[in-house]
């Protein structure tokens, strides 16, 4: 028994050095290439979690205690820009799902409004333009009625989303086309945003944004906009991981490559965690501290980043696909419908459209380490990573609970899992408000117990995304993701008005700029309680779309098999010089 | 079962699918092979009926998009007056939102209509500056009774508030964080509030209800300082005079104290939070310190006890500050009650006492008072209490954490407790 494992153990070695720099035949990633996944996407993720600290939203530190933001003006300005976003996202898409290769004419057309774009918003955030209006009007005066943001701010706000998206579309056409055919889709754009992405994250905690530089909010509100609207013209994504994950054609060696070093490459991301809680135990203020935004999360990132560059360029791209010149150009309305014609976008916007209704929720374990708990430096990390980490064992027996449940039997029962540790939760809370502790540790419990529950529908889930992805190129010769994005415009409405139920109703119990709020017993109670009910309604109604999955392994293979069939010909009429049908 | 593995093996293996599958798709079929139980591929076709979707796509949006923003902002607009009429019959003020520059307000009968006019002021830099002056009209048949929890939530804009003669109601959280409210003015036949020098009381003066804010800028204003001045920094670690030119001994007696009237037996909820404080004088008789009643008072560094009959001051030119003698440390022995984050972040203070008729402590009372520095613990490091410990264990019911903690290496120390201990002189 134990010589049958020692050989078992040789085998994989011999494996591992006979193919390190070659890959097993029918397999299309050598060994080596494993290695440098683990630590770019290592990096890259880390790097890319350390930008959850800095966002324009309610739940971001920066924006809590310095900036004091009010809660529901993040909403207002999604409203003010709502409707010029379905303009962006359909250029966008256009240029995107082309990779950016667009004829000549239309591309000088797209430069050209683009440019017009920046101009534009630049004079909307200079000039007074709200003084065109009567300033004792209807307009006027019910623009002034809105939190944290009267007319004059809310043209420049307007005027800086404008701005946001010239820059944003020009650099866009520019940079893809330049960078793409050497790096690819998924990681080109690291590569021209690394360095002002690292600017811009140390800049932020130095700006003079605070509620004690500008002590009016509405100012604040507008600059910490503009501020926030330049920081993110830059990406620093994930996309490593999503580069990896679509790594091989060969749908069992990307569960591998998705298991093993993605899976262990979040490492980077865990010591961080870890680190990073007791380093801010350590500053005077803690979470509170300045110097968190000024010192130690530009340090980390920019570390992070450094690291990301260095290795990015030595994971490849295999998605199975005609060669750059051979792709198929998409119209516009074609790719439109060609996404509509893929069920299981559907499915899964009804999805998203559910999970809608715990939109504006604040994080839970913020509240509950922070408010309830109070805990912080390496009590923080500790119960921080027990939690995180509870996912990580289940995710080495992911390859075995896909092959024995349907996808949609993982996704159904995750669903109820949610909801039901959510009752658990609210029902602790009711039950043992007085006692923090008691009440603290039952919640921790379940959070972890819940987050066992979770690894393996995540893993799911990404699958079923990049199966969708294959689907829809068998659909359309082209992924369409960026198309895909026209389920947010039907559900963008929707949500964009369900996800103010939570605000709202958070605003009624005393949640707005200032987070001390939740230190009042009474009220955290009633802010941490409204958000998971909803929330756990949204979950119980997730698990139904899910019913309606039916594509199985089977048909994934089978697609897959058309998608190198086509590769297969076009590159043969290629090199023959046969011109590309379709 | 062989089968069943078989299946799940052949699931997983793409080459051998792919081996098997791909003469099944002639060269000529690759862009439109359907797989059995998919859809057909369509590539650079548009659907039959694509100049209906088109427009059935367009408007649906459109129209969507357009009723979405509506209500969105229908919903998110602030009428700058919300009132609510209660099962009493009763109307209440739930919500205040400052349409803009509102700085002061009175509260008595129901606003119906808010009237701005625009008007331009230079600055003191001679630019000119835009203002917006509001007026209100009033429905003098709707007298306003009580004002909801927080109604002026967060407000940085509202200076003076008066209170109608008719309100009979105030929640404790309604003026939570107001930070640029300074003064609390009551109407004189109000039956259950008056208001001493700004400062919020019940009539019968046993209650402080709230402390504004930024009272120390009415205060600075009524004395005659035209700016805000601090002690000599790091006066406590460099052993220099905390006084200085501008920060001197009046100042501080005149601006940074606050004496709580021999009336009062409870400091309510929230009643002093993020006061400009550094020392409180509570009257011995008070008994009820309530859930983060002194909450986040940063520079707060002492609080003290005296004896003597005081009622509190209106307009008098002398502050009054007790006579030294009949100055005790810290808590007063009246005391029975300590709310829950209470002293959260009194880090300035160095000395607590709890007497001995203290009954119950709320959850991290004294969190966030203690720290451990370069040079030593500072804050509230050692909590002294009157009691021995198991008197002390016997009569007080504990909340959580309520000593607070500091670090101490990776992992916090609890702030300890010194039992049975005299009071400091």
């Amino acid at each position: 028994m134990a010589d049958g494992k020692m050989q078992k153990v040789k085998n994989f070695f011999n494996d591992v050095s006979e193919h390190w720099s070659t890959p097993a035949e029918g397999r299309y990633v050598p060994y080596r290439e494993y290695k440098d996944i683990f630590i770019a996407v290592g990096s890259n993720y880390a790097g890319s979690k350390m930008l959850e600290y800095l966002y324009f939203g309610a739940g971001c530190f920066l924006m809590m205690y310095h900036y004091r933001l009010p809660y529901l003006t993040f909403a207002i300005i999604g409203l003010i820009n709502m409707p010029l976003n379905y303009l962006w996202s359909m250029i966008g898409w256009y240029i995107n799902d082309n990779l950016g290769f667009l004829e000549k004419k239309k591309e000088r057309a797209l430069y050209a409004f683009y440019f017009s774009m920046i101009v534009l918003g630049l004079v909307l955030i200079l000039a007074p333009v709200s003084l065109l209006f009567d300033q004792n009007g209807a307009f006027v005066t019910f623009m002034n009625g809105l939190e944290g943001v009267n007319c004059a701010s809310a043209f420049k706000i307007f005027g800086t989303h404008i701005l946001w998206n010239g820059w944003a579309g020009s650099r866009n056409i520019f940079w893809r086309k330049k960078l793409l055919p050497k790096f690819g889709r998924y990681k080109y754009y690291l590569y021209c945003d690394f360095f002002p992405k690292c600017v811009m994250v140390c800049l932020l905690g130095w700006l003079p944004l605070t509620q004690a530089d500008i002590p009016d909010v509405v100012e604040r509100v507008w600059k910490a906009n503009l501020a926030f609207a330049v920081y993110s013209i830059f990406a620093f994504g994930n996309s490593l991981e999503a580069c990896a994950q679509n790594i091989s054609p060969n749908t069992h060696e990307r569960v591998l490559v998705r298991t093993y070093p993605i899976k262990l490459s979040h490492l980077a991301h865990s010591i961080l965690a870890l680190v990073l809680p007791v380093i801010i135990g350590k500053l005077p203020n803690k979470w509170e501290d300045i110097n968190l935004f000024r010192w130690v999360i530009p340090i980390a990132f920019c570390s992070f980043a450094f690291l990301t560059m260095i290795f990015a360029g030595r994971i490849k791209e295999r998605i199975p696909q005609p060669p750059l010149e051979k792709k198929v150009t998409i119209g516009f309305w074609d790719g439109m419908f060609g996404v509509m014609r893929n069920k299981y976008k559907w499915i899964q916007t009804v999805v998203g459209l559910l999970d809608s209704l715990g939109n504006g929720m604040l994080a839970f374990t913020t509240i509950l380490y922070l408010y309830t708990f109070r805990l912080s430096g390496l009590l923080y990390s500790l119960i921080v990573a027990l939690v995180s980490f509870a996912g990580t064992p289940p995710d080495f027996f992911t390859p075995y609970f896909m092959k024995r449940f349907s996808y949609k039997q993982i996704m159904i029962f995750y669903q109820f899992s949610r909801a039901l540790g959510n009752g658990i939760i609210v029902a602790s809370l009711l039950l043992f408000r007085n006692k923090v502790v008691l009440c603290g540790s039952i919640c921790v419990i379940v959070l972890i117990l819940m987050e066992m529950c979770k690894t393996v529908p995540t893993s799911v889930g990404h699958d079923m995304d990049i199966r969708i992805n294959d689907y829809q190129m068998y659909l359309s010769g082209e992924r369409l993701e960026s198309f895909s994005g026209v389920f947010g415009w039907f559900t963008g409405p929707i949500t964009s008005f369900v996800g103010l139920i939570i605000p709202l109703l958070l605003l009624e119990h005393g949640f707005n700029s200032n987070w001390d709020v939740l230190y009042v017993d009474a009220s955290r109670l009633y802010i941490i309680i409204i958000p998971i009910l909803i929330d756990t309604l949204g979950y119980l109604l997730m698990s139904i779309p899910y019913f309606f999955w039916d594509y199985d392994d089977d048909k994934q293979n089978k697609v897959m098999a058309v998608l190198r069939r086509r590769e297969e010909v076009t590159s043969k009429q290629e090199e023959s010089g046969v011109k590309l049908n379709g | 079962m062989a089968e069943k593995k078989k299946k799940t093996k052949n699931n997983l293996v793409d080459q051998s699918v792919y081996d098997s599958y791909k003469d099944a798709i002639p060269e000529d079929q690759i862009w439109t092979f359907q797989v059995e139980g998919l859809q057909k591929p369509l590539i650079r076709k548009s659907p039959d009926n694509a100049p209906t979707l088109k427009v059935a796509i367009t408007v649906v949006l459109a129209i969507a998009v357009f009723i979405s923003i509506y209500f969105s902002f229908y919903i998110l607009h602030n009428d700058p007056f919300k009132y609510t009429t209660l099962e009493n019959g009763k109307t209440e003020l739930t919500r205040f939102s400052n349409p803009g520059e509102i700085y002061e307000l009175r509260i008595d009968y129901l606003v119906t209509d808010v009237i701005s006019e625009s008007y331009i002021e230079k600055n003191d830099a001679g630019e000119s500056v835009r203002h917006i002056r509001y007026s209100l009209k009033t429905d003098e048949s709707t007298p306003i009774e009580e004002i909801h929890e927080y109604a002026f939530n967060c407000d940085e804009r509202i200076r003076r508030l008066e209170i109608g003669a008719n309100v009979t109601s105030i929640d404790d959280k309604a003026f939570y964080s107001c930070y640029a409210l300074q003064e609390i003015r009551v109407d004189k036949e109000n039956p259950n509030y008056r208001d001493i020098d700004g400062v919020l009381y019940s009539k019968d003066g046993t209650r402080l209800i709230c402390y504004p804010i930024d009272h120390d800028a009415y205060l600075r204003e009524k004395y005659g300082y035209e700016e805000q001045y601090w002690p000599t920094e790091n006066w406590k670690k460099t052993g220099e005079d905390k006084y200085n030119e501008y920060y001197t001994k009046a100042y501080e007696e005149q601006i940074n104290t606050y004496v709580v009237p021999s009336t009062v037996k409870e400091i309510g909820p929230l009643a002093m939070n993020y006061a400009e404080l550094f020392t409180i004088y509570l009257p011995e008789g008070l008994e009820k310190l309530d859930t983060m009643a002194i909450f986040r008072n940063w520079h707060l560094e002492r609080v003290d006890t005296y004896t003597g009959d005081y009622k509190g001051e209106t307009q008098a030119a002398e502050k009054f500050i007790p006579d030294p003698a009949k100055v005790k440390a810290s808590l007063p022995d009246s005391l029975t009650y300590i709310g829950s984050d209470c002293f959260n972040s009194a880090i300035e203070m160095d000395y607590i006492y709890i007497p001995a008729n203290v009954t119950f402590i709320g959850h991290h009372a004294f969190w966030g008072a203690a720290r451990k520095e370069n040079d030593g613990l500072i804050g509230l490091y050692e909590i002294h209490a009157a009691l021995d410990e198991t008197s002390f264990k016997a009569q007080v019911d504990e909340g959580d954490q309520w000593t607070g903690q500091y670090d101490n290496g990776l992992l916090p120390k609890n702030v300890p407790v010194l039992y049975g201990e005299a009071r400091a002189k």
